[in-house]
């Protein structure tokens, strides 16, 4: 008998659990060489902002123990660019896609969320805690009551399933999961990247050269911290958690799912194996069919007993 | 087509000072000038892009030198140990039928030397000149060594004497902007190989990023996904 992996968030089902994180995928068909990506329950889009945008400038990476820091600074084609390129392929495709968007003020995520109603967009993730751009989204995703009101506004506008994806850089995770509950979210995905800082130091002629990458920390490393902060929100509200952070094998995906994950991403693994969403896909299932369960619904009941 | 493959590594041995020649047979069946492979290093997150030295009969040799972890870890493999890599990646050097004056400096004189193969194989007149800091540095394989000092001092000399139609560049940032300046001044065309810290290898995350001129218009281009070739003319120099 099959194995039914679904997830049904009642306004879409997913397939299986297994999506790819924002930033570690494109746009669409990427991947194609190394995986099938109808395979997976989803894949979750590169930022996509009102207008396009070139990133920052100087180095945009930095590697750590087991992670990576970033500072891409939300480089995208913009929404426009995005409906004309990237979402024919998409659906010629038959990709099951969730569209991350971000914003530097209500204005542009109600826009956003405005053109996603419109086009008919099935589901969207909202960016409210990029580490990489000054003046940017993080202040949304850092005050309870900015949160809620830009979630609110966002779901008069957008009717389809609704995610918003929170920034660990706060102390009180759970009032700002509050409020995207009341601001009528459909789930929340947690987490974005840890604020961290590369220092590039070295010593020539008896002078220290120094240089800092100021970023986002992703990868392994990370993963205490998300599955730490996944608990607290599932325990603070009732909407779906999908599970974000250092995810690398289908073990760490029973973890989060473990604390309260209803699906998960996988991001900068994906980097390291461009093919690992489909192993823990593979992984999973096995794992499931040597130990007879039947459904993931099983296997979530039987991990949080 | 981009493809994860298995590396069996046949042999490893040192080329010169903190440098090492690396040699692995695959199913790998067709690499260029100029294209990269990128390997993963465990525990490392990131892979770790090399260009190809020399590519014979599915066997690959890439040369490496020392800089911290992953390519430690490349240092200790053993005959009979296998590898994992992604390749071939990104766009290699468009070679073209012409009197070709090729440029290296440092570990970029690794997949220059593989270009001057195909080049030669082609019956292209070629020159190789490679500039090291020092002697116990020096790649073998180029027409002509210099020892410290920069090879982009050579580079004019070279022009008047050998007349080249294209020049192509491997070598540290700075020597790939001075030579491009110098195709343009003399009106010879330059392609240059970059290089950055590179995160996917493939397009996607883009961290390499490089900025070009597209008529006024700045526009951004991943080394790994677009390169690493560009021409030298295109690109928006520091």
């Amino acid at each position: 008998m099959g194995i039914d992996l679904s997830v049904n968030f009642n306004k879409i089902k997913l397939k299986n659990p297994i999506l790819t994180a924002s930033g570690t995928y494109g746009y669409n068909t990427e991947f194609d060489d190394f995986i099938d990506i109808n395979k997976l329950g989803g894949i979750v889009t590169k930022a996509i902002s009102l207008k396009p945008r070139l990133g920052n400038e100087g180095d945009r990476l930095f590697e750590t123990e087991c992670g990576l820091i970033n500072r891409i600074g939300l480089e995208n084609v913009g929404i426009e660019k995005f409906l004309e390129v990237k979402k024919p392929v998409l659906d010629e495709n038959n990709i099951f896609y969730i569209l991350n968007i971000a914003g530097n003020s209500f204005d542009e995520y109600f826009k956003l969320a405005h053109i996603c109603e419109k086009e008919n967009i099935k589901a969207i993730e909202i960016n409210v805690s990029c580490p990489n751009v000054k003046s940017g989204c993080l202040e949304f995703g850092t005050d309870p009551k900015t949160l809620y009101k830009l979630v609110k506004g966002i779901r008069k506008r957008y009717k389809s399933f609704l995610i918003i994806k929170l920034t660990p850089n706060v102390s009180d995770i759970e009032s700002l999961a509050l409020a995207v509950q009341k601001g009528g979210a459909d789930a929340i995905s947690a987490i974005n990247t840890v604020k961290g800082l590369g220092v590039k130091l070295d010593y020539i002629n008896n002078k220290f050269t120094k240089s800092f990458v100021q970023g986002g920390l992703s990868g392994k490393c990370i993963k205490p911290v998300a599955l730490s902060m996944v608990k607290r929100i599932k325990e603070a509200v009732t909407i779906p958690v999908i599970g974000i952070g250092g995810i690398s094998n289908y073990k760490d995906v029973l973890e989060f799912m473990c604390v309260g994950a209803d699906a998960v991403q996988i991001g900068t693994e994906n980097f390291t194996n461009p093919n690992v969403t489909e192993i823990i896909l593979k992984d999973l299932e096995n794992f499931m069919r040597e130990n007879n369960f039947e459904t993931l619904e099983d296997l979530k009941r039987s991990l949080r007993l | 087509m981009k493809k994860l493959h298995e590396g069996k590594i046949i042999n490893i041995e040192k080329e010169c000072k903190d440098t090492y020649k690396l040699s692995f047979k695959s199913d790998l069946r067709d690499i260029e000038a100029g294209q990269f492979l990128s390997i993963l290093c465990p525990p490392k997150t990131l892979r770790r892009p090399f260009g190809v030295y020399d590519f014979n009969d599915g066997v690959i040799t890439i040369l490496f030198r020392l800089r911290g972890d992953g390519t430690n870890y490349l240092k200790n493999l053993k005959i009979g140990d296998t590898i994992n890599f992604n390749a071939p990646l990104g766009h290699g050097f468009i070679q073209k039928d012409k009197k070709a004056l090729i440029v290296g400096a440092g570990i970029g004189a690794a997949p220059l030397i593989y270009l001057n193969k195909q080049l030669k194989e082609k019956g292209i007149e070629t020159r190789l000149i490679s500039g090291f800091k020092e002697e116990d540095e020096v790649i073998k394989g180029s027409d002509y060594n210099k020892i410290g000092g920069t090879i982009v001092d050579e580079v004019e000399k070279y022009i008047d004497e050998f007349k080249p139609e294209v020049i192509y560049c491997c070598a540290p940032y700075i020597v790939l902007k001075l030579v491009s300046e110098i195709g343009l001044k003399r009106n010879i065309e330059v392609q240059v190989a970059m290089e950055k810290i590179m995160a996917c290898g493939i397009g996607v995350c883009r961290g390499c990023i490089i900025q070009i001129k597209k008529k006024d218009k700045i526009e951004n281009r991943s080394i790994c996904g677009d390169g690493p070739v560009f021409y030298g003319c295109e690109v928006a120099w520091e």
